[in-house]
């Protein structure tokens, strides 16, 4: 395994351990008033990226040590057009995923606390699967 | 003519090995990108542009059309 699918999978469990998170602390959200949910909204995203920045750290030492040599990260040209084709595919789930959460909040009449999860969770499934798109680019 | 899209070959694998056995990271060193890249490259799975086919065809001191090269 390259450091390039190395990281993205860092990235994939980081971001995936958030969501998680967060729905455990979200399983009462009916309940809970929009500065609760804000707060655990909040953290997790702010968890989030901790937590792929410590993976990315350990996923590298652990591969040194069983490998017994240090990989250079270099981004190239490769890495940049991986990653628009990533960013344009984000951006679309993200895009439709907002539009119809709108629809549905005023369709179904649903509480402002629903739309503010739904739109978070959005981003988070539009981030892992951008991120799988990459992984299957790097393969 | 050029409607349909092209496969843009190469031979740095052959000119490493010509160029003292050369490896892929001592290549990918000298043009600048990761040893993936040049990987990808020599199994036809991404065509470089041309900035850095330039770069390669001068670390084999060659002209570009000797290492890329459409197949027909």
């Amino acid at each position: 395994m390259n450091i390039k699918i190395r990281n993205t999978f860092a990235e994939i469990t980081g971001a995936s351990l958030a969501m998680i998170w967060m729905w455990l602390n979200l399983t009462e959200a009916s309940l809970m008033t929009i500065q609760a949910v804000s707060k655990v909204l909040a953290q997790g995203i702010g968890g989030s990226i901790i937590l792929i920045i410590a993976l990315h750290i350990i996923f590298n030492i652990l591969s040194s040590i069983i490998t017994g040599q240090y990989e250079e990260d270099i981004d190239d040209e490769r890495d940049k057009i991986f990653e628009l084709y990533a960013l344009q595919v984000s951006s679309a789930i993200f895009g439709i995923s907002i539009v119809a959460t709108l629809i549905l909040l005023g369709w179904f009449n649903l509480t402002i606390i629903s739309g503010l999860i739904a739109i978070t969770f959005a981003g988070f499934i539009a981030s892992i699967l951008s991120l799988l798109l990459k992984i299957y680019l790097y393969r | 003519m050029f409607k349909n899209k092209i496969q843009i070959e190469n031979t740095v694998r052959k000119l490493r090995f010509n160029n003292d056995e050369m490896t892929q990271q001592q290549l990918a060193k000298e043009v600048g990108v990761s040893r993936q890249t040049i990987v990808a490259i020599e199994k036809y799975k991404y065509t470089p542009s041309l900035d850095l086919a330039f770069k390669i065809a001068l670390a084999f001191d060659r002209e570009i059309q000797e290492v890329f090269f459409i197949n027909q």
